[in-house]
């Protein structure tokens, strides 16, 4: 569960905890994230992610426990961590009125050191230029939610915090979310931490994953390490598979019978040949012998309980 | 910081009728009065009473600006928060490395800016009104810059706890119909209640009558008021949790 040692810790945890009337939110979750992660923050809805994403930012006070982001503690040095984050919190916060490069300013000035030419940089990487002088309010829930991430861009940040980037986005918007999120590590050597409900949505960008159910952290490790969780079963289709169940079983096989499917979860070649030829030998009719993966999608919603299927 | 949070602020109010608003108040006021005494000249305008022209002229504006204020200063501070609160803005803008206090104070300042920028209109309005007055009959005599001046301003230093509080009141509050109602009830208070209430009411305050026969006493106790309830709103915003 913990990083390697030579990896710097931007964001670190312990047992942060938030107590809404009475009842934890958050419970002792503790985070961490390593320089240069793409850090996927997962769980069901009501999970917690969002409130630990505020604590993180300084808008919502933990009941208990310590945040430590870039070395140092939120409570004391909130607005020098602050200036090297960027953030984007739910959905989309924007001054509809004015257009995106007004939008940007109004929060540019609060920025110390951040030139104006800045401005352009971020809506071309985030690709608003040419709607850049069009009020927000007719922006389409993708291109608000892009400003949104040009708006956390704007400060040069070295952690960026994204809270369900990809919600309520179409296919085409969450896809073109995904490749702007994964181009930007590249080209500006920053650490992510993005939340999301949806494992597939970040499994394809994120190097660490974090899972949270009812506000207890039930996993945290690289996605390879999840991704073994998600290794594959035989499954045999054989005549009188009961009995071959049993059969597999006494010689110390481990076979499960579901009363609809025969599968052995040890997958390595000279295994799968001995089963094989164990079963010719007591005369069963082999018809398949397949290989099933688990998908990450399943072992998320196992972990998470039954809520994330709702 | 302050002046930064301003200026970001000062942005945003851009095409929000806001500005609008600040001039339509005292123009309001002064075109009112101009029609008043365009229907009632004779009365209003008697050669028996020319030495008591500029004070009349003064005093019947200040009777219009004063509900105008009351009510502007509740509707300002409503809008300017309003801008955060439409499209949950709040977490973006203290999720960013400015002090929660600053953000309150931020508000608080821009609206006491725009209602004082109407005062000045107010004054400028008023001179010219009342000049044009005396000029229509003959008159030359000289401008009393003193009453001008303090008609135009105290009444908005005597409402400073008014302000303190409508700003404090819009910015907790997502819905913005509990301080516009306090606001409107506050006018209604100040503008029929101010000869009976005793002197500490703040609310009377800005009507500049008190016992104590000098208007300073309301511009001093609204200032000092005013900054009790603007650090109270302040402790507040800071303690509270961001929605």
């Amino acid at each position: 569960m913990t990083l390697t040692m030579n990896t710097e810790l931007i964001l670190e945890t312990q047992g942060l905890t938030k107590r809404l009337g009475g009842k934890p939110v958050v419970n002792g979750v503790n985070l961490q994230i390593g320089r240069g992660d793409i850090y996927g923050f997962l769980g069901p809805n009501g999970a917690g992610k969002t409130t630990t994403i505020r604590m993180l930012l300084g808008l919502a006070r933990p009941t208990n426990g310590a945040i430590r982001i870039f070395g140092k503690d939120i409570r004391k040095e909130r607005l020098a961590i602050l200036r090297k984050v960027g953030s984007l919190v739910e959905y989309p916060s924007y001054y509809g009125h004015l257009n995106a490069v007004e939008n940007l300013e109004a929060v540019r000035r609060l920025l110390p050191g951040v030139p104006k030419s800045r401005i352009d940089e971020v809506l071309s990487i985030v690709r608003l230029t040419n709607d850049a002088r069009r009020a927000v309010k007719g922006y389409s829930l993708g291109m608000k939610q892009r400003l949104g991430i040009a708006t956390a861009l704007l400060g040069d940040p070295e952690l960026l915090i994204l809270d369900e980037p990809t919600n309520g986005l179409d296919p085409a918007g969450i896809q073109e979310i995904r490749e702007l999120i994964k181009s930007l590590p590249k080209t500006s050597g920053v650490t992510i931490l993005i939340s999301s409900h949806l494992l597939s949505e970040v499994e394809q960008m994120a190097t660490r994953v974090g899972i949270i159910a009812k506000g207890n952290l039930i996993y945290q490790d690289s996605i390879e390490r999840l991704r073994e969780q998600a290794q594959g079963r035989i499954r045999l289709g054989v005549s009188d598979p009961e009995s071959a169940w049993q059969m597999l079983l006494s010689y110390g096989y481990p076979a499960e019978w579901d009363r609809s499917k025969l599968t052995v979860g040890q997958t390595d070649d000279r295994t799968v040949a001995s089963i094989v030829s164990r079963l010719v030998n007591h005369h069963f009719q082999v018809y398949r012998v397949e290989e099933e993966h688990a998908s990450l999608e399943s072992i998320f919603l196992e972990m998470t309980g039954s809520e994330g299927s709702l | 910081m302050l002046l930064r949070i301003l200026s970001s602020e000062l942005l945003k109010i851009r095409r929000k009728l806001i500005w609008f608003l600040v001039v339509l108040g005292p123009l309001g006021a002064v075109g009112l009065q101009i029609v008043n005494y365009g229907l009632r000249w004779d009365y209003l305008v008697r050669p028996e009473k020319a030495s008591e022209l500029w004070s009349d002229a003064i005093q019947s504006v200040e009777s219009l600006a004063l509900p105008a204020l009351l009510i502007g200063l509740a509707i300002i501070a409503s809008m300017t928060a309003g801008i955060e609160h439409q499209m949950n803005a709040w977490k973006m803008t203290l999720a960013l490395p400015v002090k929660k206090r600053h953000v309150f104070a931020g508000k608080f300042l821009l609206t006491s800016l725009l209602l004082l920028v109407s005062c000045v209109l107010l004054a400028i309005f008023t001179y010219i009104f009342g000049s044009v007055l005396n000029s229509m009959i003959g008159l030359h005599g000289p401008v009393p810059f003193g009453e001008l001046l303090r008609a135009s301003f105290y009444p908005y230093l005597a409402a400073m706890p008014l302000i303190a509080l409508q700003s404090w009141l819009s910015v907790t509050m997502h819905n913005q119909a509990v301080p516009l109602t306090v606001g409107i009830v506050g006018m209604i208070v100040t503008m029929f209640g101010a000869y009976r209430f005793p002197d500490w009411v703040p609310y009377k305050w800005p009507a500049l009558v008190n016992t104590w026969p000098h208007p300073l006493y309301a511009v001093g106790a609204g200032l000092a008021l005013g900054s009790i309830v603007l650090l109270l709103g302040m402790g507040e915003f800071v303690r509270k949790d961001v929605k």
